[in-house]
């Protein structure tokens, strides 16, 4: 950070920033890292639920797809996902043949797409940790003292959990909002920040790219910084 | 009542065993670790499911394996559990724990005399984290009474706490246990608390239930010699006229001298001496057995004669079953072995 700022003057960031559209690749960001959270809470999370406590069949394959994921190169997750979702494949098609003709090559769902595909693993890993240290026993005694296991997630599970589930959000948004590798393959359009810094780097230098990787990462760093700092206080408050 | 009669695999055994708890009763589940009393506990509240059987409360069939199948999930049986980790859910305040249950917010008066019985009406704001190993143990206790439990299972729940805590929260318990006129069943491998807690105790060993009755009863007439065993009872004396049986000695239940109308006289060799509790413990080499007996003056020093009674010994046969004569006749009669002085 302090690098970039001793490179960058307030000018150079407001004539990067003035300009007609200048703003459109921050908002296309922040967009489809919103979408790719909402969309990592709703699958991601009661997947990340079964495997801490064990209740999914097979639950050494879906570790080991979830770690794949993450430690697979950005590029391939990219080159696997034109074979999964490319214009070709029946998912493709049956995107296409919906009423609003859908894509998931160069749209914002395939932004989306390869965003949630590269943040997901750092979501499900932190969160199935979060999930995991929280113990059964406390589960029991809510069911014990009359409530259903919808509500025992609901009052005791997810708050129990809510400190690393926010830092394993905070941390995929991080991932969502740098993600590179497969969006230059499936989504080169529209442009996030990460391909606009990429791409004006390429057109006109590493002066003008500088503002929008200030730009990233003022939009990416806080929350995880935020949540860092707010588990750490919860977690302190419980056990003292 | 509460009534389970179940058979529960487990790895090494199969737990099975019949247990009937009237309401305001206190049984007691006595045992090593390992020999299935949790396991019977979280049956009946519903945590783990019997191969066979069926667990009854009030009337109402929580678990039975028998046609037509049943299987009441535990947020309907209306059971409380009290572990040794009291799960106070470190989220909520005091206030909040005490009426978690559905319907515990409904009277506000109810909440303020059961944290005033519990001695915790000073503590409602605070959270769990500020709490003594005490006071989380009342609050749980509070959170089972506002939940209404027609049944009050108690897993070991006083481990860890000290001495004096210990007796007031079983005191409390089994006060609350009357008043409220449900079930209780502790689950303890310290024959002390059990017995401050029970009206019953039941011995379990290995997912068998070995014996079942008043506290008193049990420890001094144990239906066997592993009972005699896990009850406490640290030596077993042949007796040479009577092939196999054996007298079992309890260290608390020996005096100093010969008092042949008490029971059986021993003599032998000190063989060790250390002090215990308020006391000293001595290991009495005995011909062929060797008795622990505590006694509350220093005895003999190691090497040194001693003559103790063992007051009023059970006997068991070769088989390990008890040998129940009436108490006149309770010490076999005939001529003593060498080291046994005589009764």
């Amino acid at each position: 950070m302090i690098a970039l700022l001793t490179h960058l003057s307030g000018g150079a960031i407001a004539s990067a920033l003035t300009g007609p559209g200048d703003l459109d690749p921050l908002l296309t960001s922040l967009a489809s890292g919103a979408v790719t959270l909402a969309v990592l809470l709703v699958f991601c999370t009661p997947l990340s639920y079964l495997l801490a406590r064990g209740t999914l069949p097979f639950p050494r394959v879906w570790e080991a797809g979830v770690l794949c994921s993450l430690l697979l190169p950005p590029l391939v997750i990219g080159l696997l996902l034109i074979f999964m979702v490319g214009p070709f494949t029946p998912i493709g098609e049956l995107l296409n043949a919906m009423p609003w003709h859908l894509s998931a090559t160069n749209t914002f769902l395939a932004l989306v797409i390869a965003e949630v595909y590269e943040s997901a693993p750092y979501y499900v890993v932190g969160a199935q940790a979060a999930f995991a240290d929280v113990e059964p026993q406390m589960e029991q005694q809510a069911a014990l003292l009359g409530d259903r296991p919808r509500r025992v997630f609901r009052r005791v599970t997810l708050p129990l959990a809510a400190p690393g589930l926010g830092v394993a959000l905070s941390v995929a948004w991080a991932r969502a909002m740098g993600a590179f590798g497969a969006v230059i393959i499936i989504a080169y359009h529209p442009y996030g920040l990460p391909l606009q810094i990429y791409d004006t780097l390429q057109e006109t230098g590493l002066a003008s790219a500088l503002p929008y990787a200030l730009i990233l990462l003022v939009v990416a760093l806080p929350l995880p910084l935020a949540a860092f700092a707010w588990s750490a206080r919860a977690r302190r408050r419980r056990r003292g | 009542m509460l009534d389970a009669d179940v058979e529960v695999d487990r790895r090494e055994f199969t737990v099975r065993a019949s247990l009937h708890v009237a309401p305001g009763e206190r049984l007691a589940l006595f045992g090593p670790s390992g020999a299935g009393k949790t396991t019977l506990l979280e049956v009946i509240a519903g945590l783990v499911r019997p191969r066979r059987g069926r667990v009854e409360l009030g009337g109402r069939v929580l678990t039975s394996t028998a046609s037509p199948a049943c299987f009441v999930p535990p947020w309907r049986r209306r059971v409380g559990l009290l572990r040794q980790d009291p799960g106070i859910f470190p989220h909520l305040s005091v206030r909040d724990n005490l009426r978690y249950a559905p319907g515990g917010h409904r009277s506000r008066t109810e909440l303020a005399q059961v944290a005033d019985a519990l001695g915790i009406s000073g503590l409602l704001s605070a959270m769990p984290v500020r709490l003594s190993g005490g006071q989380a143990h009342r609050v749980a206790l509070g959170r089972l009474l506002l939940a209404h439990c027609d049944a009050l299972l108690l897993d070991e729940p006083y481990a860890g706490l000290d001495a004096q805590l210990r007796r007031s929260l079983t005191d409390l318990v089994a006060g609350l246990v009357d008043e409220r006129s449900v079930p209780a069943v502790l689950v303890a491998h310290e024959l002390a608390e059990a017995q401050a807690f029970a009206d019953r105790l039941a011995i379990l060993d290995r997912g068998c239930l070995l014996q079942v009755g008043a506290p008193h009863e049990v420890v001094l007439r144990p239906a066997s010699r592993r009972a005699a065993e896990l009850i406490g009872y640290l030596g077993f004396v042949p007796a040479a006229e009577h092939a196999g049986n054996v007298a079992g000695v309890h260290p608390e239940r020996v005096v100093g001298g010969a008092h042949p109308g008490r029971g059986l006289v021993l003599a032998g060799t000190v063989v060790g001496c250390r002090p215990a509790g308020a006391g000293w413990e001595a290991v009495l080499a005995t011909g062929t057995a060797e008795v622990t007996c505590r006694l509350p003056e220093r005895p003999a020093q190691a090497g040194g004669r001693m003559v103790v009674t063992a007051v009023d010994p059970p006997w068991f046969r070769p088989d390990g079953a008890a040998v129940n004569p009436p108490a006149a006749s309770a010490v076999p009669p005939g001529p003593a072995s060498p080291e046994q002085v005589g009764t």
